[in-house]
């Protein structure tokens, strides 16, 4: 009986990372699904975000900036406005760059942001990072605090999900879609490309932020290990590749799938002697590498393809749609 | 669409749900006799050549356990390993499976600070399950409202730094450069060092972080030792991914020739690949170990019988979080979660009849017969205080005749 209940209580914190992850996964798919850009630093603005959160909402502390001991909300939201920040000046310096010098550049801009924020110490206390994070609904028993936490993710993914996909449906999707598929004809019909792809990469940015706000208060703790690429770039990379580009249900449906893959496969390596289940730690991140193979191998557009979007003239039009050309492997 | 994607989660769920219960049910039925606890480690991640021998020290106080007539009504002792890779993130992670699917009755572990943190606060303090951490350093982990629930074996930072600070003083510099790796670890004791040592009225000459696996330290060195003169380098790093390196850069371009260094250096192969003449005389090392006690030894001898080397940093502490998390599940009587942190305090701290590494059968019967034990560990004697954290036991250790690292102090 106890151990069905503490299935329960691991579904329901496997399901909140997995929204967790699905928020940095809806974000990446404005930039690369949506418009095409090849943000290889998720990892930067998810540690502004969980950095500003941390700060603004934390118990004081001497060793750090603040905390301020601020209601969550307000953290959520200036962890946003923060990243957004940060998402404009790189985009308006890198927003004219071609996508694999944009990968290189924003990879290398993620990386600045986490040795910054690991060598200011006045700021973030470095390395030792910021302890005593408050997490919403804490105060409620088990396991109503875990289920609250749940449902607020889950309430988050719904309505950045509705939103995202009134984005893709408007005139905006439309004109991000044509940048992504040819750049030339989108600025000959006289599109501002350079102030579209900042505001895609801004607007991600910004949920890449909430996306990381989110993950320092369900862990109740933020160091600059958290933001490590493997976990926090390459991971959502993943994800998104899987569960398809371009397409927001997928990118919600490969950030669960993708977590419980991550996580759920040491359940079955914990039941080895020690010294496979030690091997085995390695084994788990060759199987992530493995399932990105084979889903780019055998399913290049992800498990949900992108739906392409028919003109309003084409509404009754009885033809099937184009085969979707999803965004190609990174 | 709604009711597809609706139809395809519950699916996916059910789905899901029956191969968790699936992969768990069968080994815990049958297995009824196990009671297990879990062993959180960065297994992977960036200090993992360090976690390998410790979770070989837990894995060996298990042994002992088992093999002299295991918990309880002989249970058998079962660590269940987890990889927390030194990241806040995958700790939680490492916890919520330990505490939920493998149903522990307490933990051992993780190793870093932040990982353990982060696991204690969001996970096991609010499900009600001890933590005995064998490598988390931090003062942070001090502060946690933890109900009790958190302990560690290793001293904090404030006590190693400080115990660093008057060795040198003692040896009469009085001017010193500090670099440091830019971890959790090696930062705090940094920061501690430097603090302790210009309150004993030494003079930082420079105090400079470096990251970790860079090929050379050069630059950083000749800007050390060019500023205010030091007389010494004080080094805060682990051996294999900066320390070996800077003591390296250090001796061949002349520009240190004294060093301080703590545990985390602290390895056969800083002498193999530098050469034990050119450190003799030159290099101390405190470590969070009082050795040549007669535990030590007696943990010494056990490990390097299972061809493993004592003197890897925090191996000694592995065995004692294994080993005193087994008298305390024996202590509390049963596999109970709510019991084993009152009686871990019990078992570890004096009064009482004095137990040592290995000798398991005999705290066994003391404690069937109501006997208070007292455990006096590999790493010297384990007091817990009010917070859970014990006080600082450091030796001095230099490079002996024989070539290897020999305590002095």
């Amino acid at each position: 009986m106890e151990l069905v209940y503490g299935i329960f209580l691991y579904a329901v914190f496997l399901l909140t990372m997995g929204g967790i992850y699905a928020v940095l996964t809806l974000a990446l798919n404005v930039q690369w699904g949506f418009c095409g850009l090849f943000n290889a630093g998720i990892a930067g603005f998810f540690a502004i975000g969980a950095y500003t959160a941390a700060i603004l909402t934390a118990a004081p502390s001497p060793r750090h900036l603040g905390g301020f001991g601020l209601p969550i909300p307000l953290g959520l939201l200036a962890a946003m406005v923060a990243s957004a920040i940060i998402a404009w000046g790189v985009g308006r310096l890198c927003m004219r760059l071609r996508s694999d010098y944009l990968a290189i550049a924003t990879l290398g801009i993620a990386e600045t942001l986490r040795l910054a924020l690991k060598n200011e110490l006045d700021l973030t206390n470095g390395a030792r990072g910021i302890s005593r994070i408050p997490k919403p609904f804490e105060h409620l028993a088990e396991p109503w605090d875990q289920i609250a936490m749940l449902a607020l993710v889950c309430a988050i993914v719904v309505a950045l999900y509705a939103l995202l996909e009134r984005a893709r449906r408007a005139p905006w999707g439309r004109v991000m879609t044509a940048i992504r598929e040819n750049e030339a004809s989108a600025r000959a019909a006289g599109k501002n490309v350079e102030h579209l792809r900042v505001e895609a990469f801004v607007l991600g940015g910004a949920l890449m932020g909430l996306g990381g706000a989110l993950m320092a208060h369900h862990i109740k703790f933020i160091e600059p290990n958290a933001a490590e690429p493997v976990s926090a770039t390459f991971l959502v990379w993943v994800m998104l590749i899987v569960g398809g580009s371009a397409n927001n249900r997928g990118a919600v449906l490969g950030a669960v799938l993708i977590w419980t893959l991550w996580s759920g496969t040491e359940i079955i390596t914990a039941r080895l002697p020690t010294e496979w289940a030690i091997k085995a730690a390695y084994l788990r991140i060759f199987l992530i590498g493995l399932a990105l193979q084979f889903m780019l191998q055998r399913y290049p557009g992800g498990i949900l393809r992108e739906r392409r979007l028919r003109t309003s003239s084409a509404t009754s039009s009885p033809s099937s749609p184009p085969p979707a050309a999803a965004a190609g492997p990174p | 669409m709604n009711e597809r994607k609706t139809s395809t989660t519950k699916r996916a769920l059910a789905t899901g749900a029956l191969a968790l219960s699936l992969a768990v049910a069968a080994p815990t039925t049958a297995l009824a006799a196990d009671i297990k606890v879990g062993s959180a480690g960065g297994i992977t991640g960036p200090i993992a050549e360090l976690v390998a021998p410790i979770i070989n020290g837990r894995v060996l106080a298990a042994a002992h356990v088992n093999e002299q007539g295991g918990l309880l009504g002989g249970d058998m002792y079962k660590l269940v390993h987890a990889d927390s890779q030194c990241d806040p993130k995958a700790a939680v992670d490492a916890g919520q499976k330990l505490v939920n699917i493998e149903q522990v009755v307490a933990i051992v572990g993780p190793s870093c600070s932040g990982a353990t943190n982060a696991m204690v606060q969001s996970v096991t303090i609010p499900a009600g399950v001890a933590v005995l951490s064998d490598s988390a350093t931090a003062p942070a982990i001090t502060e946690l409202e933890d109900n009790d629930l958190v302990f560690r074996v290793s001293a904090s930072d404030a006590y190693q730094g400080k115990s660093l600070a008057q060795y040198v003083r003692d040896e009469g510099f009085t001017r010193v450069a500090i670099t440091y790796a830019n971890d959790d670890y090696n930062a705090g004791l940094a920061k501690v060092f430097e603090k302790e040592f210009k309150a004993l009225g030494g003079t930082i000459t420079g105090s400079q972080l470096h990251e970790p696996d860079k090929a050379s330290y050069r630059s950083e060195l000749s800007t050390l030792s060019g500023n205010g003169n030091p007389e010494a380098l004080a080094l805060f790093a682990y051996y294999g991914s900066s320390g070996i390196t800077i003591l390296r850069n250090s001796l061949e371009n002349g520009l240190f020739g004294k060093f301080y260094i703590a545990d985390g250096m602290l390895d056969d192969s800083v002498i193999e690949q530098l050469g034990a003449d050119a450190l003799r005389d030159n290099i101390w090392a405190t470590r969070p170990v009082s050795v040549e006690t007669p535990s030590f030894d007696m943990f010494a001898d056990a490990f390097r019988g299972v061809g493993q080397d004592p003197d890897a940093p925090f191996t000694a502490h592995g065995y004692d979080v294994a080993f005193l998390m087994a008298l305390a599940i024996e202590h509390a009587g049963a596999p109970d979660r709510g019991k084993i942190a009152a009686s871990l305090r019990e078992v570890a701290n004096a009064p009482g009849e004095v137990i040592r590494p290995g000798e398991w059968a005999k705290a066994k019967k003391l404690i069937a017969a109501g006997t208070d034990i007292n455990y006096e560990g590999a790493t010297g004697t384990i007091e817990f205080d009010r917070m859970g954290d014990v006080p600082g036991i450091h030796s001095l250790n230099a490079v002996g005749d024989d070539g290897t690292w020999t305590r002095i102090k």
